[in-house]
């Protein structure tokens, strides 16, 4: 036998599956809650209670999430070690599941209490770091993966600080800066977090989906440092208050999205499956979205453009259609391999199984990504021009097609 | 049919589920020998190390093999030198990808 079959890297497919489907279910309540308050989006405040219940389902309950299914997945695979402990991992999605439940609400009905939900949420993402701490200490070879998804982990360690902080202060009042608090938050936990663990996952991935070679990735090393640089200065203009640390730090954060997309742009061009899978083609779409917000970011940086709530729409854009779309479509590859490993894995070379794009309805999931980039501009686009019913329709599609998708996402676990 | 020419027909079966091409083709198997004690042992390699499918395939390249009445012993060597490169694919392969 060989060494590596007898030391199986695979996770017990319950596991990345029970995260998966509460991350799904959270989609579809957080886009019903836009719907009912879909008058603060169209006023353009987001931080009413509601929309803060709606924004944490949508970030910690249906992103946060998937990804931690997603890496209890793909962390043994893409490391070649497996998890460290998968008792740990049922007993952390229970914690994570329930506190994200309780803090979501309560930011939503009783926010001086949200605290408690909070602290419930803080040890279940410390278990998850803790594991994933474990098992890649376990890896030998450490390489340019490791270290974006142990930039984007640290982010997410202060994301969640920070988090406490704010909710704590909500509670019982503070006297430190609540204001810089709150973006040093959201920006760690959108721009570090979120983008750092996909830029890492898609030096991976899209190799591997576009089996490509040849590539150099020559432009990864400055990504990271570019953008880390970035999201410091970011970090500091907000204590300081300080305007052009700011604009640089935009700036850098621009040069590292565009240094990670002309890496991919070379991956893709030294490809040698011509015909890429549309999910996985919108996963890459999304990066353009990225590349074009960061850009428009740092064109309204530099021509003083000051309008807040134009600011929070591109939040939400950033949020939706680079960050979500990404996940939209990786989960279409991602839940069929599940399912594949589990169900006929161990049937190959016996009997004649069935490819992994026969796991998925790809032309339903063509409909479905078109009609999120469909609902997500129009809501925008109505949301900006304060237009009450438009953004009442487009925010009942993103509903009605967030629905769809569970639904699809479900179909492929009956196959 | 001798047993090489059955185990290497056996390999034929197995294929990659994300590419839809068999592994030989695939240009992933190095080597293959048979003994006289009809074990059989075969060298092979995956497209990319970390490849979330590798435990899939080499264990159906184990089941493929002994399913095969005659097969003795089955081991599969995993190995990564040489790399695999797209020049291993037979145009078959490469016609399959476009
Ligand atoms: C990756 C995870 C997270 C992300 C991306 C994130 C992002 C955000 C965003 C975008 C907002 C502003 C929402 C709005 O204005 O509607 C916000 C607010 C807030 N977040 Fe989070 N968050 C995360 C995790 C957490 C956690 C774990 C906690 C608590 C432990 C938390 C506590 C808060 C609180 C209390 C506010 C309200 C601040 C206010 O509006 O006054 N967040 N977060």
């Amino acid at each position: 036998m060989s060494g590596l079959t007898a030391n199986k890297t695979e996770t017990n497919v319950k596991l990345p599956l029970s995260f998966i489907f509460l991350g799904l279910v959270s989609f579809v309540l957080s886009q019903w809650i836009f719907l009912i308050h879909s008058d603060a989006l169209t006023n353009g405040i987001f931080r009413l209670p509601q929309i803060l219940m709606g924004a944490h389902l949508l970030l910690l309950g249906w992103i946060v999430m998937i990804i931690m299914g997603a890496m209890y997945q793909l962390v043994p695979v893409a490391f070649l070690t497996p998890i460290w402990s998968e008792k740990l991992g049922f007993v952390q999605l229970i914690v994570t599941g329930v506190g994200i439940g309780l803090f979501s609400f309560l930011l939503g009905f009783n926010i001086s209490h949200a605290v408690y939900g909070a602290v419930v949420v803080i040890v279940g993402i410390l278990l998850f770091l803790f594991q994933i701490l474990m098992t890649l200490k376990k890896q030998e070879e450490k390489n340019v993966l490791t270290l974006f998804v142990g930039g984007a982990l640290v982010c997410f360690l202060i994301t969640i600080i920070a988090g406490l902080t704010l909710a704590w202060s909500i509670a019982f009042g503070s006297s430190f800066n609540y204001t810089a608090t709150l973006h040093s938050h959201i920006l760690l936990g959108v721009a570090g977090w979120f983008t750092l663990l996909i830029f890492g996952f898609s030096y991976k991935l899209v190799p591997m989906f576009s089996l490509s070679h040849g590539f150099k990735m020559r432009g990864s090393k400055l990504a990271f440092i570019s953008y880390i640089v970035g999201l410091l200065l970011l970090i500091l203009s907000f204590w300081l208050d300080h305007s052009s640390l700011s604009t640089l730090g935009w700036i850098l954060l621009w040069v590292g999205f565009s240094c990670f997309t002309l890496d991919i742009l070379e991956i893709l061009k030294k490809r040698l499956k011509k015909r890429l899978d549309r999910p996985f083609m919108f996963s890459l779409i999304a990066i353009g979205f990225g590349w074009l917000i960061h850009t428009a970011v740092v064109v309204l940086r530099l021509v003083h453009f000051q309008d807040e709530r134009i600011w929070s729409w591109l939040v939400f854009l950033y949020i939706i259609c680079w960050v979500m779309f990404s996940i939209l479509g990786y989960l279409y590859k991602i839940v069929p391999f599940l399912w594949w490993t589990y169900k006929y894995s161990s049937q190959v070379g016996k009997i004649s199984v069935p490819l992994l794009k026969d796991m998925v309805n790809e032309k339903l999931g063509v409909t479905l990504f078109s009609l999120f980039t469909f609902g997500t501009f129009g809501l925008t686009i109505s949301g900006v021009l304060q237009m009450d019913i438009a953004v009442q329709l487009f925010q009942a599609i993103m509903l009605a097609t967030s629905i769809a998708y569970l639904i699809s996402i479900v179909q492929v676990i009956r196959k | 049919m001798s047993l090489y020419e059955q185990v290497k027909e056996a390999l034929y079966t197995v294929i990659d589920p994300e590419l839809g091409i068999n592994i030989v083709d695939l240009g992933l198997i190095y080597n293959m020998e048979v003994n006289d004690n009809n074990d059989v042992k075969v060298t092979m390699t995956l497209t990319t190390p970390g490849c979330p499918l590798h435990d899939s395939i080499v264990g159906g390249v184990e089941s493929a093999i002994y399913f095969l009445d005659e097969v003795g012993k089955v081991d599969v060597q995993l190995v990564w030198q040489p790399a695999w490169s797209p020049e291993k694919m037979t145009d078959k392969a490469r016609a399959m990808l476009y």
